[in-house]
């Protein structure tokens, strides 16, 4: 680069940057503190609030709910997100041009709006069981990432390849799982990575989806945190933090953190 | 307006990797030198220096009676075309070239006044409303050129500008640029790695190496009267033979291969022959003969070239290319002999 | 015939899920409202008719403005940053950037809980330099959901710009410099407009965002200062008032697809790319 930075810029930077990652290090802080109140920094140093987590029933059932739905919705959505991506690139002209904006009406549509709407059509409407219409919420919600992400992999995938499989006689099926897929690996691994990152975080749409026994982590912690404030609430947090930095370590191992800016 | 430009002792680091060592470059007034050479020799870096987008760790560069070696790239007043086009692309080729003048404080009516003239001039004026997107890469470079020129700058530099047009535009184009320096009379600085196009463009080139200029000459001067083993090889004298002279008698020097092969050569032919030399050759600088004095060779492979045979040949001490004449069709695993052909060779240093 | 039929089932399943679960029941949310017996407009009328809903939807708008605006500058002048340092530091400006941003909404909301709060960090520090002699009450204001929202949208925001700020090459820069641009007429008049399709895209992306949003308001706002996606909660979940809760919910697709239209076409029509 030809200009160089003003020292005044770099200042701000680091300055933006510093407050990006702060807070994230005062939650470290506050869960350890050897009080019942929170409290930066903190006083003493105890794990007790760790293991309260798991003495509360909630926080276990509504963890091991938010599993179940961030990897099934996630799976889900790649099983139908995957064939649709691949039909609206390999088919093009076959297939109209308005479908690819129907994958985009789970991004543009409110959250919130869809979990209000899914819990009055479906859940009441219906009367399918909470859990049933949850998993359908996060299936619609992460779908765009399995369509979209994949899509531009897809994109930039020579269809000629599978051609000249094909022509060597491997049948078509076999052709898309060991010509395609391996060549579209990084974007569902990408998709699957976001998807599954914005499911198990989501508040808005499963703000209407949960029900009596059903509920998701993210919907506990704030029933939680507007009970009790204690440090429970902080060491939650971390561990959800050690899942993040978990999530980056295996984004930078398959696909450098620098795919995230493009 | 025409001025001179000047690099002294001109040295870059890119980090602590020195990329040109102590590099100096004379470019008279009105003239066109180009800088020749294989990839990753400096000649991107030379240019980048000159338009200040790097600073020399030592030396000096000097345009006209201007100092350049510090002064801010934005300051310079140096027309560069880049190879990409570089071209702005939220802007319409009329705004392109007009963007300089802006730069100048030209008032708007005259600033499109001026870029339309230009762009009469490289014969885009149906295009001035289009955006460089909708230009073909021919037209892309030409709106390059009418930017760079349109601010009549004392100095143009051209980073090889036609390498991504195809064979028969590269030839018009180079044509075009030379018409249009010559008709204003701009100083400039071209690089290439195409050595027709050098040769045909250039008043002089300079033919780079790791960061130091071998030989800077016109082109014929270059073709014909290479200065050194690097350019000779660069400029087709694949034969290069290592000698050493054995006998001087008058104006008749004797000299000998390594492997003991001994030639006559006139110094009245090649000038003051040196105790070691090399003697460079193209192939048709070495005649293929079946006996008589000469290198004594075994034949190779023979390949048909329309105007003679051309022999790969092997010796000793390394393989040889020679020509032979139509008339003489000589077998492959023969014994023949070279013979130099006086105008065609010629005497180098020995290499350190 | 299955030949042919073949894109139509491969896309199939998920253009179904979509009409099915989403295309329906959005479309009765919607339809809800404008089939009252009272008249379409009624429950409109209903809405703007309440002070409280008014204030609600105005504060919304209010707070997801500055919340753009804010994080589109800061955002900028950081990827900016991002795009022209060396190497190590880009990365880990990329780290501090992707670590929140991957962090759920609810943890980056808690983290301004404690710092804001009347034992929080902020106020011990003032306190601590006697810059204050009471705590603050800093919790449950409009500056509060604020602060918290720029955080959860900058990270965005970077990454986005700086991957833009990137792909302008670096040759048109040094063109523009050649030419006598100086450093801020480059920024002025070349980075900018280039940037400019991806600015709108994000600023999109941070007001959409930010006026659905329900965690971050709700933690840090509280009822003092309800923002549209907890009118929507307390309406159907509270109240029972399905008709008003579906009439937030219409606001709210109106708002967010009339934006994203309008944006997209700007942004369309201000990048060069398109001849
Ligand atoms: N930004 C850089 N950082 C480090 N080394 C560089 C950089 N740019 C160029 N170099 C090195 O400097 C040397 C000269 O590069 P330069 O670009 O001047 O070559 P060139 O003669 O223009 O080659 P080409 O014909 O391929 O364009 C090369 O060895 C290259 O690897
Ligand atoms: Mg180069």
């Amino acid at each position: 680069m030809t200009t160089k930075l003003h020292p005044l810029l770099i200042v701000f930077a680091a300055v933006i940057f510093a407050i990006l990652v702060a807070p994230l290090f005062i939650i470290l802080g506050a869960a350890v503190s050897d009080t019942s109140f929170l409290t930066f920094p903190p006083q003493g140093f105890t794990m007790r609030w760790f293991t309260n987590i798991f003495d509360i029933t909630a926080f276990r059932t509504t963890a091991i709910t938010s599993l179940q739905v961030a990897v099934t919705g996630t799976f889900l959505a790649l099983l139908i997100g995957i064939p649709a991506a691949y039909a609206m690139n390999r088919f093009r002209i076959r297939l109209p041009s308005w479908l690819s904006n129907v994958f985009v009406l789970p991004i543009l549509v409110p959250e919130i709006v869809l979990g209000f709407s899914l819990v009055k059509s479906i859940t009441i409407g219906l009367e399918l069981p909470v859990f049933a219409t949850l998993l359908i919420g996060h299936t619609l919600l992460v779908l765009p990432y399995a369509v979209r992400v994949v899509g531009a992999s897809l994109a930039s995938f020579d269809f000629s390849i599978e051609e000249a499989a094909i022509s060597l006689g491997c049948p078509p099926l076999k052709t898309f799982f060991t010509v395609v897929l391996p060549n579209i690996g990084a974007g569902v691994v990408a998709a699957f990575i976001l998807a599954f990152i914005t499911s198990i975080n989501d508040v808005s749409t499963s703000l209407f989806l949960t029900g009596p026994g059903v509920s998701t982590l993210p919907i506990q912690i704030i029933a939680h945190m507007e009970q009790f404030f204690d440090p429970t609430i902080a060491s939650v947090s971390v561990l959800l933090m050690i899942l993040t930095v978990g999530v980056m370590a295996i984004v930078e191992a398959t696909l450098g953190l620098t795919f995230l800016t493009k | 307006m025409t001025v001179s430009l000047t690099l002294d002792n001109v040295s870059a680091h890119y980090g602590s990797t020195q990329v040109l060592k102590d590099l100096s470059l004379s470019v008279k007034a009105g003239e066109l030198v180009s800088l020749l050479g294989s990839s990753g020799c400096g000649k991107t870096t030379t240019l980048r220096l000159v338009a200040g987008f790097l600073e020399p760790s030592a030396g000096s560069i000097r345009l006209g009676d201007r100092d350049l070696t510090r002064l801010p790239a934005h300051q310079r007043d140096i027309g560069l075309v880049f190879q990409n086009y570089a071209l702005f692309p939220h802007l319409s080729v009329r705004d392109n070239v007009a963007f300089g003048l802006k730069q100048r404080g030209v008032g708007k009516a005259e600033r499109d006044a001026k870029a339309n003239a230009m762009l009469e001039r490289v014969g885009l004026s149906a295009f001035a409303e289009r955006m460089p997107a909708a230009l073909s890469g021919g037209q892309k470079q030409r709106v390059a050129l009418a930017r760079a020129l349109v601010i009549e700058p004392p100095l143009l530099m051209f980073d090889e500008p036609l390498s991504n047009l195809d064979a028969k535009l590269r030839v018009d184009m180079r044509v075009e640029i030379r018409r249009l320096q010559r008709a204003n009379g701009t100083t400039s600085l071209y690089v290439t790695h195409d050595q027709e196009e050098a040769f045909s463009i250039s008043d002089r080139v300079a033919i780079m190496n790791a960061g130091r200029i071998m030989q800077l000459d016109t082109p014929e001067v270059l073709y014909q009267r290479p200065a050194n083993s690097f350019v000779a090889r660069f400029v087709g004298f694949e034969n290069l033979i290592e000698m050493t002279v054995t006998e001087r008698n008058g104006e008749m020097v004797t000299a000998t291969t390594k492997a003991g092969a001994s030639l006559t050569l006139s110094q009245t032919v090649y000038g003051a022959i040196p105790d070691r030399f090399i003697l460079a050759a193209r192939p048709d600088g070495l005649a293929v003969r079946q006996s008589g004095e000469g290198i004594p060779v075994t034949l190779g492979i023979r390949t048909y070239l329309g105007r003679a045979y051309q022999y790969q040949c092997t010796t000793s001490t390394g393989d040889l290319t020679g020509n032979g004449p139509l008339s003489e069709l000589l077998e492959p695993g023969a014994q023949a002999v070279l013979v130099p052909v006086p105008e065609q060779c010629c005497i180098l240093p020995p290499e350190a | 015939m299955v030949k042919r039929l073949t894109p139509w089932l491969l896309a199939a399943p998920a253009t179904l899920l979509v009409l099915a679960f989403l295309i329906l029941p959005v479309g009765s949310t919607l339809a809800t409202t404008f089939l009252e017996p009272k008249g379409w407009i009624a429950p409109y009328v209903t809405f703007f008719n309440s002070g409280v809903r008014r204030t609600v939807l105005y504060r919304t708008i209010e707070i997801s403005v500055i919340t753009t605006v804010l994080s589109v500058i800061i955002g900028f002048i950081a990827a900016y940053v991002v795009a022209h340092v060396p190497g190590r530091l880009k990365s880990i400006m990329i780290i501090a950037a992707v670590f929140p941003l991957l962090t759920g909404v609810v943890v980056r909301s808690f983290a301004w809980l404690i710092l804001l709060g009347k034992n929080g960090i902020l106020n011990s520090a003032l306190l601590g330099l006697g810059l204050i002699s009471q705590p603050l009450s800093m919790l449950y204001t409009e500056g509060a959901v604020i602060a918290a929202m720029v955080y959860l949208f900058v990270p965005l925001m970077i990454l986005t710009l700086a991957g833009v700020l990137e792909g302008i090459p670096k040759d048109v820069l040094e063109a523009a410099t050649s030419l006598g641009a100086t450093p801020f007429g480059v920024f002025r008049q070349v980075i900018l407009p280039l940037a400019m399709p991806g600015l709108i895209v994000g600023a999109v992306l941070v007001f959409t965002g930010s006026f659905t949003s329900y965690a971050t308001p709700q933690l840090l706002g509280g009822e003092k200062q309800m923002m549209m996606g907890t009118l929507l909660y307390q309406r159907a979940m509270v109240t029972f008032d399905w008709v008003g809760a579906s009439t937030v919910a219409a606001i709210m697709v109106v708002v967010t697809f009339v934006i994203v239209f309008l944006m997209t076409r700007l942004a369309r029509r201000l990048n060069p790319m398109v001849a």
